[in-house]
């Protein structure tokens, strides 16, 4: 398998993570100007006043956004989706990430980053067999 | 207290609705184990306890293929038969067939 590296746009300092940079930037529009760079350099890049998802509420919009227009949407019980919520915001206290409450980390963070939610669970067979993700956040319309 | 090594036991997550949902249930399964003269079941919570999550992960190849693919909970684990169940579809009558493994 191919080794994910960092990119930067040269244009307007976008950071990308992946086997190459994107052939448009997704901020500024330029094309063909990721160049490789290194770990060290994308942290001193990266300034540290992005949102803040700490709160319950906004993760449910980001939820119903990354829904929108897709085969799944955000399970209609909100009193459950408010619990998961507030599971992930603990897990993210706790363990540093916002793992599904649904499953639990092996250690090996490699592996870990596939429990981060919204997880990769169009490809897992659980969602193809019941039309759900694993832990119910993400339902088939 | 059952020994390590020979008991039935219910991995949850405080967090977690469905473990919450399957919680009642896992409470008839342990009654009728108990009235019926076995072991009950042990309960484990493990995203706010490292040593249950250890305990969980080296159950981890059964688990994880019970789980499809990852470590997930509600899980129920059999330490005699190394067997295992996992996930919101689990039925009293799949606990008790665990239990007599």
């Amino acid at each position: 398998m191919a080794v994910k590296k960092l990119w930067r746009c040269n244009v307007c300092n976008d950071i990308h993570y992946g086997i190459k940079g994107p052939e448009i930037c997704p901020t500024c529009g330029a094309k063909n100007a990721f160049t490789l760079i290194d770990y060290p350099e994308s942290k001193k890049v990266i300034i540290d006043r992005g949102d803040r998802l700490d709160q319950v509420d906004q993760l449910l919009e980001v939820w119903e956004k990354f829904a929108e227009g897709k085969p799944f949407k955000l399970n209609p019980d909100t009193e459950f989706v408010k619990t998961l919520a507030r599971g992930e915001l603990e897990n993210q206290k706790n363990h540093g990430l916002k793992y599904c409450p649904c499953r639990i980390t092996t250690g090996d963070l490699e592996e870990d980053l596939n429990l981060i939610c919204p997880c990769n669970f169009f490809i897992q067979p659980v969602y193809k067999e019941t039309g759900e993700c694993w832990c119910g956040l993400f339902v088939k319309r | 207290m059952t020994d390590q090594g020979n008991r039935l036991v219910f991995f949850w997550g405080r967090e977690c609705p469905h473990c919450a949902k399957l919680h009642p249930i896992v409470n008839e399964a342990h009654a009728e184990l108990v009235k019926n003269g076995g072991q009950g079941i042990t309960e484990l919570e493990v995203w706010h306890s490292e040593e249950n999550a250890k305990l969980m992960r080296s159950y981890g190849e059964v688990l994880k293929k019970a789980c499809g693919g990852s470590l997930g909970v509600p899980a129920l684990y059999n330490e005699r038969s190394k067997k295992a169940l996992c996930g919101m579809r689990i039925t009293k009558e799949q606990i008790i067939d665990l239990a007599k493994e």
